[in-house]
């Protein structure tokens, strides 16, 4: 599979791909509390959106996004199809350059962020692509990470949370980047054990010791990725060879001599559903979704969690809550967030190729290639270098200077019954601060403000 | 949401969470619907501390610091080859005594001090630190039990012995904020990487940026439209474009040197070499921090090739390049590397090494009273070291910090960097202004 042939099906899916609705232009009324749900379950709303979701209503677009299917628009689907980094054997795979399975790898994430209507299983499986970070250009990971998309992150996004661990433990992907595939027995290898514990379930201060960290790696030795002549190659595999089969405590919890492979599953459930993790993944959450961790309603979350034994789903309704969303403060998009709020903002067609990630690259973000175990920062703090990338990316694609993109302001305009800023904006008194910067009729720098402005880079 | 930032108090507005403060649910309430800009207030409270009156101009040296990200592993950086307890711990791994030819030349370190050795791959420091410009402080560290890589680094760019219940703000942050000046520029700290260091959370007049040469408006005509449309708004992104806005000026009138010539292609020398352009380009810049990720050597690390070798030389041909480019200018540049933590003393299963405390810090500079290895060191045999098995951190790492800012920024307050920290003794590893 080459790019080229990527691209070649970009003229498909235009042609698939819905028109802009007729009417494009805001709600009369108060439109802030749709705007509101809208941003904080999706990557931002796209043309029409915020009249369609005021229309079905907020309990039903919530049920909506709570369950989504497996049925994706055909024009996403068609692209979708094209990218052998999600479809082929991670052995077989490996003759592919890394580049060009990187390049795809985003290409896909990109594509689904922006035109699935599943948005909030989309940003489900950002938070938790960071919160099982794996670093793409580490070995062969870059070979691993989409089965490790497709069967845990995608797979469980909105399931259990200890089968995401579960996953997560077996996934070639992560036993390859933590190196729990030489964890031996003798001086076993800490590394898997020690962010399992610290960044996957319990948090820092979660209540573990130096002790434990040593115990779960015994636990987990063994645990690592078939490479022997005749078998298949590159799955998980347990090798009981490799295994320290003596009696291990973690958490105070007593397990028995020549559990083999049971050691690490033992020690996942006593992690995933323990009260310390259920707060820790809901403050996680809550500061990623709502913007704060304000213990209210944290403690509130955990609790449900734990009721109903690591479900996500039940924990995410929880979360946003009709009050919880109507007291969350702004969170800052981050790069990645932001490129994708104003392709759907604009309706932009793409097929999300390198040019466009080129850009996510000058902003800091290039997809699955953060070094260190704990993913992507989430302060606003740590993004406030990345302003002049935005603008340049905002002004790159309103003159449709990005190959592969292609924004139809014109269009957008006339749907808008000529408010272009507004619609892009979300309100009229935005649209107003914003287009009195910019020239009259400029309609390409008035998209430019709209998406360069302060406000834009907050949800 | 409307724009409500321009009669918005900041008072209200403390983002709590980001900053460590309660938010009050009256705050959270009184600003529903004023928009980003409302919620967000000033990025720090430090922003509100400057205060001009007893502002000076800079005077002393230009601060570097480099932060290994990962956790270097100073025994093998900096190799105790005299210890017995080395080699027993690291059968594998370690490096010969300089005397020791069983295993041929290229497996010796290089000798420092009759005790320690250099790691071959920083060969390219050896000069350095036999002319005096260099020196070695080893089993060094911060207070950080943990051994996890974020508490680690946070403590250290904090500028805490450790992080439970210390303060949010960076230590270059309010480094900057206890020396204010009489013409402040953005420029004042620069962090060359594209996620803003911890050392600058909360800093006025500093500026983060992925690359010197890429900082630019692609279409300059849109410079008026963003000076309106940044023009007030308190939210960190509204400040943050203000003072991007005010790099794009500064930096549009200096020349961008193309002279590869001499740096190694490697990011760390890049940005090494975007550093030596803005010092020689005057713009105001007091304190550069520049990272180098990819420490974390649990497996495979390697002897005398691989990974951490790898590592080792790209740092240390980056330093000297510096250092020979930079030439007589040294003299006003104090340049620190440091790393979050050491590791394990014995080597697993997997040929690498875990998680662990002490490691070793590499000072440059006109200033550095250098040649030697700085340690107290604590010994590698088994009842000296910690009940994990790693070497005993000795020297505080702020120590050596607090010792940079004392001797070589005037009027400088270390006290208020270093919040909790006591001089031991005059450091004694920067020799004072003169």
């Amino acid at each position: 599979m080459t790019g080229a042939a990527v691209a070649g099906c970009a003229p498909i899916a235009r042609r698939l791909a819905a028109d802009l609705p007729a009417d494009v232009s805001l709600p009369k009324g108060d439109v802030e509390p749709t705007l509101r749900l809208v941003n904080r379950l999706s990557f931002g709303s796209t043309p029409g959106e915020v009249s369609r979701v005021k229309a079905l209503g907020r309990q039903a677009y919530l049920d909506q996004q709570l369950n989504p299917t497996d049925d994706e628009p055909a024009h996403l689907t068609v692209q979708l199809y094209r990218l052998d980094a999600y479809r082929m054997d991670s052995h077989e795979m490996e003759e592919l350059p890394i580049d060009l399975v990187l390049m795809q790898l985003q290409q896909g994430t990109i594509l689904r962020a922006t035109y699935s209507p599943h948005q909030l299983r989309e940003r489900l499986i950002e938070f938790w692509s960071d919160h099982f970070n794996i670093y793409a250009r580490k070995g062969s990971s870059a070979f691993r990470k989409g089965v490790d998309d497709t069967n845990v992150i995608r797979k469980h996004a909105l399931g259990n949370f200890k089968d995401l661990v579960s996953g997560s433990a077996h996934s070639p992907a992560m036993l390859a980047y933590l190196d729990n595939q030489v964890n031996v027995k003798g001086v076993a290898n800490e590394n898997y054990a020690r962010e399992l514990m610290e960044l996957h379930t319990l948090g820092v201060h979660g209540g573990y010791t130096q002790r434990d960290v040593q115990e779960v790696a015994r636990c987990f030795t063994g645990w690592g990725i078939e490479n022997r002549f005749m078998r298949p190659k590159g799955k998980f595999v347990f090798n009981s060879e490799r295994h320290d089969d003596g009696e291990k405590v973690v958490l105070g919890n007593r397990i028995a001599p020549l559990g083999g492979e049971k050691d690490g599953e033992r020690v996942i459930e006593l992690l995933a559903l323990h009260p310390n993790t259920a707060k820790f993944i809901c403050t996680k959450m809550c500061r990623y979704f709502l913007g704060h961790t304000e213990s209210k309603v944290v403690d509130q979350m955990a609790k449900v969690y734990l009721a109903n034994r690591g479900e996500i789903k039940p924990v995410v309704a929880e979360m946003f809550s009709e009050a919880n969303l109507a007291e969350a403060p702004p969170v800052q998009k981050r790069p990645f967030d932001y490129m994708i709020s104003a392709l759907r903002a604009t309706g932009a067609q793409t097929d999300g190729g390198r040019a466009l990630q080129e850009h996510l690259d000058r902003m800091g973000m290039p997809l699955y290639q953060w070094p260190m175990p704990d993913g992507y920062p989430v302060k606003s703090e740590a993004w406030t270098g990345t302003l002049l990338a935005r603008w340049n990316f905002a002004a790159a694609m309103a003159r449709n200077e990005i190959s592969g993109t292609v924004v139809d302001i014109k269009k957008l305009e006339e749907r808008s019954k000529g408010d272009l800023a507004s619609v892009l904006t979300g309100s009229s008194e935005r649209a107003r601060l914003v287009a009195k910067h910019v020239p009259a009729n400029d309609l390409t720098k008035l998209a430019t403000a709209c998406l360069a402005s302060p406000d834009f880079q907050w949800r | 949401m409307s724009n409500g930032c321009e009669s918005y108090r900041v008072a209200e507005s403390k983002r709590s969470e980001e900053f460590g403060w309660q938010m009050s649910r009256r705050g959270l309430l009184a600003t529903v619907g004023l928009g980003a800009a409302g919620w967000l207030g000033a990025k720090s409270a430090l922003a509100q501390v400057v205060v001009s009156e007893d502002a000076k101009d800079h005077e002393g040296d230009i601060l570097i610091s480099v932060f290994l990200r990962g956790g270097m592993d100073g025994l093998s950086a900096v190799v105790p080859y005299a210890e017995d307890a080395y080699h027993r711990g690291r059968p594998n791994l370690r490096l010969r005594s300089p005397k020791d030819n069983s295993a041929g030349a290229a497996y010796k370190a290089l000798d420092l001090d009759g005790f320690f050795g250099l790691n071959p791959g920083l060969a390219a420091l050896l000069p350095l630190y036999k002319e005096g410009k260099m020196a070695v402080v080893h089993a060094v560290g911060s207070g950080d039990q943990t051994r996890s890589h974020f508490e680690a680094m946070n403590a250290m760019e904090r500028g805490m012995h450790q992080i439970r219940g210390g303060v949010q703000t960076g230590w270059v942050a309010r480094h900057l904020a206890s020396t204010p000046r009489r013409n402040p520029t953005p420029l004042r700290a620069v962090a060359l990487s594209s996620v803003m260091p911890d050392a600058l959370r909360g800093a006025s007049h500093a500026t983060t940026m992925a690359s010197l040469t890429d900082f630019r408006l692609a279409d300059p005509g849109l410079k008026e439209m963003l000076t309106g449309l940044y023009g007030n708004g308190n939210d960190v992104m509204a400040q943050a474009g203000r003072e991007t806005l005010q790099v794009l000026d500064k930096l549009s009138h200096i020349k961008m040197e193309n002279k590869p010539a001499g740096y190694p292609g490697s990011g760390l020398g890049i940005a090494l070499q975007q550093v030596a352009t803005l010092i020689r380009s005057g713009v105001g810049l007091e304190v550069a921090c520049l990272e180098m990720g990819g420490w974390d050597t649990h497996v495979a690390q390697g002897t005398i090739s691989g990974w951490l070798p790898g590592y080792l030389k790209e740092l240390g041909d980056a330093l000297a390049a510096f250092e020979k480019d930079m030439g007589p200018e040294m003299r006003r540049i104090t340049l620190i590397v440091q790393t979050e933590f050491g590791r394990r003393v014995n080597e697993n299963t997997g040929l690498g090494t875990d998680h662990g405390r002490a490691s070793a810090m590499f000072l440059l500079g006109g200033s550095v009273r250098g040649g030697r290895v700085f340690a107290d060191w604590p010994g590698m045999e088994e009842k000296q070291l910690d009940e994990v098995g790693d070497l005993r951190v000795t020297t505080d790492y702020r120590d050596v910090l607090a010792d940079a800012l004392t001797q070589r920024v005037a009027g400088s307050r270390p006290a208020e960097v270093f919040p909790g920290w006591e001089p031991k003794r005059s450091g004694g590893y920067f020799s004072p202004l003169s």
